[in-house]
C-alpha cells in the first residue's frame, strides 16, 4: 500500500470528479465547456497514474485538445452563452437522478458482485499475466518496467484481434466525413461565385463568356489594346 | 494491492528532490533560452534588414530581454470591464502551463529530463492545449478582434496539427519506438551521422514538419492569429504588462521547444562525429555543443523567412495544409512503409532476402534500392501534388462558368 | 489589354505563370538567398555609404558616431556677433518677432542712454526654444544677417524655465556659424559686414558689444566644435571614416552652456535678480548710468512693474520706458502744482 500514490490518485478524483459536478452546475455553457476539459485531463492524470501512458496522451490529444475545441467551436455559435435567467433543474429532476443511479449502479454493481471478493487476487493475476508476456517478449528475462497498456500490446490488438471493429469504426467516420463535407459543399454551391479577372480573361478569351457592362449591354474583347 | 508502483518513502523523497531540481533547470533553462532567442530573433532580422538590433543593454544588447521584463512586470495590469476575468486570466496559464510541459521530455543534447515512453506524442497531446489557451484569450477579453484572433489562430492550429503528426510518423516508422530517448540514440550510428534527415523520406519529413511548426508556433508566414495590420493583435489584443509577457514568452519557448524537437528528430539530437568517442563527459558536452548549433541554426531559418516571406492569407493557410502537405505527407508515409521493408524485412519475407540478402545495418545494396525508391516516390508525389494544384484559369469546367455567370 | 467588367474598364498585363516549368518554392529560395546575402553584408561590416545603394548598414551609432549634417541643416535660432570687435549684428528691426508664427521672439531694442532715443542694437533678445518650431523665417527674413539657424539639436533637458533663452546665451561668433555653414555665410558676409559697420556708427558707447563681451569664452569653447564640421565639409555627402568622431569638446562645451543657462534660471526665479539677470541689469545700469536713480525708486515704489518679476529683463526694461513716461508726466504735474 503506498499513500503517496493514493494521496495523489484521491487529489486527481477530487479534480476529475469536481470538474464533472462542475460541468453540469455552471450556468455559462463556455465555463462548463472549460471544465469539461478540467475533467479530461484529470481523467489523462489518472491513466497516467496507472501507467498507461499512451492512453492518458491519446486522451489528452484527442478529447482536450481536439474534442473540447470543437465543442467550444458550437457553444459560440449559440446565442445564450451566459446563461443568465435559465433554469437548470427541470421540475421532475428527480428522475433523471434516479435514472443516473440507476444506469451507474447497472454498471458497477455486476462488476464489485462477480470480483468484489477477490479484488487482490485479481489485481496480482493481472499483473502475473503481464509479466509473462513482458517476459516473453523480452526473450526469458524479467524487463524492469512492466508495461500494463503498452502501446505495442493496443496496436497489435488493434491490427489484429480488433481489426473489423476498427475498420468499421473508421468506415463510419469516414462517412461523417464526407457527409459533413457534402453538407457544406451544397450550401456553397448555392452562393454566387465571384470570377477573378484571370478567370474572367480567360473565359473570354474562349469566346465562352460575354461579360455586360453596367447597363447590361455585351462588350467586346478589346484584342487591340494589348499591352 | 502491488498494481501500483511501490517505492519506498525516503527513495520517493530522492525522487521528488531530483524532480524539483530538474524542474528549476528546465524552467531555468527554458526562460532563458526563450530571453536569448527574442535577442538572436531582433538581431538577426535586423541585420537582415541592415540595421544592427538592440545593442545597447549589457553586452551586444544580450541584456535587452531582462530590461524587458523588467518593463512588462511594472506596467499596470489591465482587464477589460466587460471580459470574463478568470477566463481571461488563466489563458495565459494554460498557454505557458502547455508550453512547458512540452519541456518535461525534450532533451537537450543526449541529456534526457524524463524519458516517457511516448515521449514524441506527449509533446503534441500537451502543445496541442494551446490551442484552449487561445481560444480562452480570445472569448475571455470580450473583443470582435481578439475573438477573430482566436478563432483563426485554433483553426490554424487544428489544420496544421495533423501535417505535423503526419509528418512525424515516418520517423516513428524508422525507429520503432514513440520515446524520444529512442530516437536520438538510434541517430548515433553512421560515426554519428544517420540522421533520419540523410534519407528521402526523412528529408521529405523534415521538410512538411518544418513548415507545419512554422504554423504551430505562429511563426511569421503562418502568424495569422496575431496579423497586426488586420486585426491589431489578435488574441493578444487586450492583453498588457505581465500577462501579456506571459503570452510572449510561451509563444518563443514553444518556438525553442520546435527547434529543439526539430533537432531531435531529424538532425540526430545531439548526434555527432565524435561524441560517442569522447566517452560520458565529454562527450556530453559535445553533444550539447551540436544540439544547440542544430537548433539555433533552424531558429536562425524561422528567422530568415520571417524576413523573406509576408504573411498568407487565411484561405491560402488552410488550402496549404489541407491540399498541399497533407497529400504528401501521407505519400510519404507510405513511402516509409516501404523504406522500412526493404531495410529491415528479414527471413520472413523471402522475396527481399532472396534480393538483397540477409538485413543488416550495413547492408548497401537494401539501403541503395531503399533510396532510389522512396525518393523516386516522393517526387512523383510532390510533382503530382503540384501539378493538381496549379489549376489553370483556362481549366474552369462548363459548370463553374455557370456559376461564374449566375450572379 | 483592357477588359470591361461590371466595375469598369480594367487594364491587364498578362503574366505567363502557368507555363509547364515545375514552381517547386525556387521564388522562396531565391528570396530566401537575397535576404540571407544582405545579412551577411550588413554582418561583416559593410556600411551603406552610397545614397543609392541598398546593402551595408544604415545605422549610425548616434552618441559616438555622427552624422555630418548638411550647411543648411537648421535647428534652433542663435544670433551672431562680430569675433573681432565683439558688436552684435541684431538691431532689433523687429522683422523676425513679427514673422515668427508661434511668436516666441521677444525683442526689447536699446535705448541711447542720454537721449532716450532708439539705437539699432537689442537690449534685450529672448527665444522661448520650447515653443519654437524650428521653420527658420527668422532668419530667412533677417536683413542684417544677425539671426541664423544652429546645428546644435541636443537640447533635451528637464529644466524647461532655461528653454526661454536669453540674449546672452543666444549669441554665438560669426567665426561658429562660417564652421557649421562656410557657403551659406559666404554669400552674406560682405553685405553683411557692411551692414554692421553702418550700424556701430549710430551705437554710443557699449551698446550692443555688451552681451557678446559676457560670453567672450564662448568663441573659444566654440571652436572645437566648429572645427568638426569643417573638417567634414571638403565630402560632405560621404561619412568622414566612416562617420566624423565627435570628441568630448561638443559635451563638455554644451554643459558649460547649460550651467550657465541654468544658473540665470535659478537667480531668476529666485525673486530678486541674483546672478544672471542680474548681471544683466547691472550692464544695463552701467549703459544707462543718467536714469538709474529713477529706475530704483521705480522697481521699489511701482507694484505694477513688480508685478512683471518673473520676465525680468524685458519687464524691466519695458518698466524704463514707462518710468520715463511717468518720470515726465509727475514733472509736469509738479510744475502744474508749483504754478
Amino acid at each position: 500500500m503506498n499513500y503517496v500514490v493514493l494521496t495523489i490518485f484521491f487529489l486527481l478524483s477530487a479534480l476529475t470528479l469536481g470538474s464533472g459536478i462542475m460541468v453540469v452546475t455552471v450556468k455559462n455553457i463556455i465555463h462548463a465547456a472549460l471544465w469539461l476539459i478540467s475533467t479530461f485531463v484529470g481523467v489523462a492524470a489518472l491513466y497516467m497514474l496507472m501507467e498507461a501512458e499512451f492512453l492518458a496522451i491519446v486522451q489528452v490529444l484527442v478529447y482536450a485538445g481536439a474534442v473540447s475545441i470543437l465543442v467550444l467551436f458550437a457553444i459560440m455559435l449559440t446565442r445564450q452563452i451566459t446563461g443568465t435567467g435559465t433554469r437548470q433543474l427541470h421540475s421532475r429532476w428527480w428522475v433523471a437522478m434516479l435514472t443516473a443511479a440507476a444506469l451507474f449502479g447497472g454498471v458497477i454493481v455486476p462488476t464489485v458482485w462477480q470480483q468484489g471478493s477477490s479484488w487482490d487476487k485479481t489485481a496480482s493475476d493481472a499483473q502475473a499475466i503481464l509479466v509473462q508476456q513482458a517476459t516473453e517478449a523480452n526473450g526469458g528475462t524479467r524487463p524492469e518496467i512492466i508495461p500494463v497498456a503498452g502501446t505495442e500490446e493496443l496496436g497489435a490488438a488493434l491490427m489484429g484481434e480488433y481489426l473489423l471493429p476498427f475498420e468499421v469504426v473508421s468506415l463510419l467516420l469516414t462517412a461523417a466525413l464526407i457527409g459533413a463535407i457534402l453538407i457544406a459543399f451544397e450550401e456553397r454551391t448555392r452562393r454566387r461565385r465571384v470570377l477573378t479577372l484571370a478567370e474572367e480573361l480567360a473565359l473570354r478569351k474562349r469566346g465562352i463568356v460575354e461579360p455586360h457592362d453596367e447597363e447590361g449591354a455585351v462588350v467586346p474583347v478589346d484584342a487591340e489594346q494589348a499591352v | 494491492m502491488t498494481y501500483w508502483p511501490v517505492i519506498a518513502v525516503d527513495a520517493w523523497i530522492g525522487l521528488v528532490l531530483v524532480s524539483i531540481i530538474k524542474v528549476t533547470l528546465i524552467l531555468v533553462g527554458g526562460s532563458l533560452g526563450m530571453m536569448f532567442l527574442t535577442w538572436y530573433e531582433r538581431r538577426a532580422i535586423a541585420y537582415m534588414q541592415d540595421r544592427r538590433g538592440p545593442n545597447r543593454v549589457g553586452p551586444q544588447g544580450l541584456l535587452q530581454p531582462v530590461s524587458e521584463a523588467i518593463k512588462t512586470m511594472t506596467k499596470e495590469d489591465i482587464t477589460p470591464l466587460d471580459a470574463d476575468r478568470v477566463v481571461h486570466f488563466l489563458a495565459p496559464v494554460v498557454m505557458l502551463g502547455a508550453t512547458v510541459l512540452a519541456f518535461a521530455v525534450i532533451p537537450w543534447g543526449n541529456l534526457f529530463p524524463s524519458s516517457l515512453r511516448v515521449g514524441v506524442l506527449f509533446i503534441f497531446a500537451v502543445t496541442g492545449l494551446h490551442t484552449v489557451g487561445m481560444l480562452m484569450a480570445g472569448w475571455g477579453s470580450n473583443n470582435k478582434f481578439a475573438l477573430l484572433g482566436g478563432m483563426r489562430g485554433v483553426a490554424q492550429m487544428v489544420s496544421y496539427e495533423i501535417p505535423l503528426l503526419m509528418a512525424l510518423l515516418p520517423i516513428i516508422l524508422l525507429s520503432g519506438s514513440l520515446s524520444l530517448t529512442d530516437i536520438v540514440t538510434r541517430q548515433g550510428d553512421w560515426y554519428g551521422f544517420g540522421w533520419y534527415v540523410f534519407s528521402p523520406v526523412g528529408l521529405t519529413a523534415f521538410i512538411t514538419f518544418f513548415i507545419a511548426a512554422l504554423a504551430e508556433g505562429e511563426r511569421t508566414p503562418f502568424d495569422i492569429p496575431e496579423a497586426d495590420s488586420e486585426i491589431v493583435a489578435g488574441y493578444l489584443t487586450e492583453y498588457g504588462g505581465m500577462k501579456f509577457a506571459v503570452f510572449y514568452l510561451s509563444n518563443y519557448m514553444t518556438n525553442l521547444a520546435l527547434c529543439f524537437i526539430m533537432a531531435s528528430l531529424f538532425l540526430g539530437g545531439g548526434n555527432g562525429p565524435g561524441v560517442t568517442a569522447l566517452g560520458t563527459v565529454l562527450g556530453g558536452l559535445l553533444s550539447l555543443v551540436y544540439f544547440f548549433i542544430k537548433a539555433l541554426a533552424l531558429f536562425f531559418l524561422m528567422v530568415l523567412i520571417r524576413g523573406t516571406v509576408p504573411r498568407l492569407r487565411v484561405d491560402q493557410l488552410m488550402g496549404f495544409a489541407w491540399k498541399f502537405l497533407l497529400p504528401i505527407v501521407l505519400v510519404n508515409v507510405f513511402s516509409t512503409a516501404i523504406w522500412v521493408a526493404i531495410t529491415r524485412w528479414g527471413p520472413q519475407a523471402q522475396i527481399f532476402t532472396d534480393w538483397f540478402g540477409e538485413p543488416a545495418s550495413d547492408n548497401y545494396l537494401r539501403y541503395g534500392v531503399a533510396i532510389v525508391v522512396t525518393l523516386i516516390i516522393n517526387l512523383l508525389a510532390v510533382y503530382a501534388v503540384m501539378r493538381i494544384n496549379r489549376r489553370q484559369p483556362s481549366d474552369l469546367t462548363e459548370e463553374e462558368i455557370a456559376l461564374g455567370l449566375a450572379g | 489589354m483592357t477588359l470591361s467588367t461590371r466595375k469598369g474598364t480594367v487594364n491587364i498585363v498578362e503574366v505567363n505563370r502557368h507555363d509547364n516549368n515545375i514552381h517547386a518554392g525556387q521564388g522562396t529560395l531565391k528570396g530566401l538567398d537575397i535576404v540571407f546575402r544582405k545579412f551577411r553584408k550588413a554582418l561583416f561590416g559593410k556600411a551603406n555609404t552610397e545614397r543609392d545603394d541598398t546593402e551595408g548598414q544604415f545605422n549610425v551609432q548616434y552618441p559616438e558616431e555622427r552624422l555630418v549634417l548638411a550647411e543648411a541643416y537648421r535647428n534652433m535660432p542663435i544670433l551672431l556677433y562680430d569675433d573681432a570687435t565683439g558688436q552684435e549684428l541684431c538691431t532689433s528691426c523687429f522683422q523676425c518677432e513679427r514673422v515668427c508664427p508661434p511668436q516666441v521672439i521677444h525683442i526689447t531694442q536699446a535705448k541711447h542712454p542720454e537721449t532716450g532715443k532708439p539705437v539699432p542694437a537689442a537690449a534685450e533678445f529672448v527665444l522661448e526654444y520650447d515653443t519654437c518650431m524650428s521653420c527658420g523665417y527668422c532668419a530667412e527674413v533677417c536683413p542684417f544677417d544677425a539671426i541664423k539657424m544652429d546645428h546644435d539639436f541636443e537640447l533635451s533637458t528637464a529644466d524647461h524655465p532655461a528653454l526661454d533663452v536669453h540674449y546672452t546665451h543666444l549669441l554665438r561668433p560669426v567665426s561658429y556659424y562660417e564652421a557649421i555653414a562656410p557657403t551659406m555665410w559666404a554669400e552674406v558676409r560682405d553685405a553683411a559686414l557692411k551692414k554692421l559697420q553702418n550700424n556701430i556708427k549710430r551705437r554710443p558707447g557699449n551698446i550692443g558689444v555688451d552681451h557678446g563681451q559676457k560670453i567672450a569664452g564662448k568663441s573659444s569653447a566654440a571652436a572645437p566644435k566648429a572645427a568638426t564640421p569643417a573638417a567634414g565639409a571638403a565630402g560632405r555627402k560621404q561619412y568622414t571614416g566612416p562617420i566624423a568622431k565627435v570628441g568630448t569638446s561638443m559635451s563638455e562645451d554644451k554643459l558649460a552652456r547649460l550651467m550657465a543657462i541654468r544658473e540665470a534660471n535659478t537667480g531668476k526665479r529666485g525673486g530678486p535678480p541674483e546672478s544672471g539677470a542680474h548681471a544683466i541689469e547691472a550692464d544695463v545700469a552701467t549703459n544707462a548710468a543718467g536714469q538709474v536713480a529713477p529706475s530704483d525708486q521705480a522697481t521699489s515704489g511701482s507694484a505694477a512693474s513688480k508685478a512683471t518679476g518673473p520676465v525680468a529683463a524685458p519687464g524691466k526694461n519695458m518698466s524704463e520706458d514707462k518710468l520715463a513716461r511717468l518720470m515726465a508726466i509727475r514733472e509736469a504735474n509738479k510744475a502744474k502744482q508749483g504754478e
